[in-house]
């Protein structure tokens, strides 16, 4: 007995020796190089033992040279299912059936799933796929190589950079990567730049166009600084004009700073309250004894718990009262004079737009009445005076 | 085996160490309790029954007494006894 599995794949039998001497059957089978196994004496007093089939043709010569018989109990094993299982065709039948079906069906496609990115629809990879052949209950074996129909069902979703195929079993995954295309500038009408406002031109640069005016020379707002108008005459093209023109504009100010100013300040004195807080609600727990303050600024600082990468729904809320009080303050003409100053200054680069310089300030009139400085301020600023204007027809000979 | 020989054979056994039923084709004995006996260098089964199982061995005679015996497995070498072991008993020749 080698093994239990090998003596079933092989068969075997239950002998029971009906006649003929015990000992010298034994002697004579192990001599014979027969393993018979599970040897025992049955109730009826007769010896019973198991020898697999191709050990019991070998055992019939032996039992006829020792005078012995014996008779079969058991047949057990393989070779005796089959036999079995031959005589009953339709359970066979339907065996067989049930595993060729699984072995066909197990060669079908049952599913295809598509992992898409937002602009290119799981529909629209499907449909792709569907006309590479790749679609739900179709035969794998009748399927192309993964890799074929990744290219095709890329050729077919022009946004997509990568489309890959992978199969696993009955389930094919279809993963779309989309390809990042740069923005469309939209196209530009041909246009000319014109000045925003009169100045005298400082700086002129095209990059495309032809530059109408100098360094130095005065323009008037709406003239053309650099024209998009090219070519000699007769010969002309419209292209939208590029390029810096810088300029020196005048920007006068009138300032009205008072005297007399007003400043908040803190004077010390606080109330601190806690909260806890649950979903939106809070419950004060501490800071009931709070003073009263005439005028004060609230500052709160949330703490909410957390649980891993979970937000809880509680959460602890600081708040701070600090009492202010308004001092108000005297100043000079002077000091009064140097604010207004400061003010003007940063609202004229502001609104002279980005990269402006102021060049020069002059003080055109200044006086002090009814506790305010009221000064009269001519700002001399570099600032970007080209504005973009579309070419219309008529411009065309406006322009020669 | 000749008598010289076999004085051969257990002298070179104890000069060099070795067991003896190695070297002297001996019974080797191997029982778990009073229920499995494995019994290797045989000579044949003598008497076998529910009761006593006898075996031939080089010299002499190997006797298992006990109830329900069964002989798992036989080879020309070796036999597996199981069932209730209540004796063995050697009768050398």
């Amino acid at each position: 007995m080698k093994g239990l599995w090998v003596s079933n794949v092989r068969g075997y039998v239950q002998l029971k020796l009906v006649r003929g001497d015990a000992e010298a059957l034994l002697n004579g089978v192990t001599a014979a190089g027969i393993r018979p196994w599970d040897i025992a004496y049955a109730r009826d007093g007769a010896l019973t033992f198991r020898v697999t089939v191709p050990d019991f043709f070998r055992l019939r010569p032996l039992l006829k040279r020792t005078g012995c018989r014996t008779r079969i109990l058991e047949r057990r094993g393989f070779p005796f299912q089959m036999a079995r299982l031959s005589r009953r065709k339709v359970f066979a039948g339907g065996l067989l059936a049930f595993v060729a079906a699984l072995f066909l069906l197990s060669m079908l496609v049952w599913d295809v799933q598509v992992k898409t990115e937002a602009p290119i629809g799981e529909e629209q990879v499907l449909q792709a796929a569907r006309q590479e052949g790749l679609h739900p209950f179709q035969w794998s074996f009748l399927l192309r190589d993964p890799a074929t129909i990744a290219h095709g069902i890329a050729r077919r979703l022009p946004e997509a950079a990568w489309v890959g195929v992978e199969k696993s079993g009955t389930r094919v995954t279809i993963t779309v990567v989309k390809s990042n295309k740069p923005e469309v500038k939209k196209p530009q009408s041909p246009s000319n730049l014109v000045a925003s406002t009169d100045a005298v031109v400082t700086r002129i640069v095209a990059e495309s166009g032809r530059p109408k005016v100098q360094r130095n020379e005065r323009v008037r707002k709406g003239e053309v600084l650099i024209s998009g108008v090219i070519g000699e005459d007769g010969r002309t093209k419209n292209v939208v004009s590029k390029g810096e023109v810088k300029g020196l504009v005048w920007h006068e100010y009138k300032i009205v700073s008072p005297l007399a100013r007003k400043v908040e300040t803190y004077t010390g004195e606080s109330n601190e309250r806690g909260y806890f807080v649950i979903g939106n609600r809070a419950l004060q727990t501490s800071g009931y004894k709070a003073q009263t303050f005439a005028a004060s600024e609230f500052r709160s600082e949330r703490r909410q718990l957390h649980w891993g990468s979970w937000t809880l729904p509680f959460g602890f809320l600081k708040e701070k009262e600090r009492e202010v009080s308004t001092i108000e303050e005297t100043l000079t003409p002077e000091q009064a004079k140097e604010a207004g100053l400061a003010q003007a200054r940063t609202e004229v680069l502001a609104a002279a737009g980005r990269g402006a310089v102021i060049k020069a300030e002059k003080l055109l009139h200044e006086h002090t009445e009814n506790g305010k400085v009221m000064i009269n301020i001519l700002f001399e600023v570099e600032q970007s005076i080209a504005v973009e204007r579309p070419i219309i027809q008529m411009s065309n000979i406006q322009g020669e | 085996m000749p008598r010289v020989g076999r004085k051969l054979r257990k002298w070179t056994a104890r000069i060099l160490d070795l067991p003896q039923d190695v070297v002297l084709d001996l019974p080797r004995i191997t029982m778990i309790a009073g229920l499995q006996l494995t019994v290797e260098n045989h000579r044949g089964v003598l008497h076998f029954s529910p009761q006593s199982l006898r075996l031939a061995m080089e010299r002499g005679e190997l006797e298992v007494t006990g109830n329900d015996l069964v002989i798992r497995t036989i080879g020309g070498e070796e036999v597996f006894v199981e069932g209730q072991i209540t004796g063995v008993l050697l009768r050398p020749k």
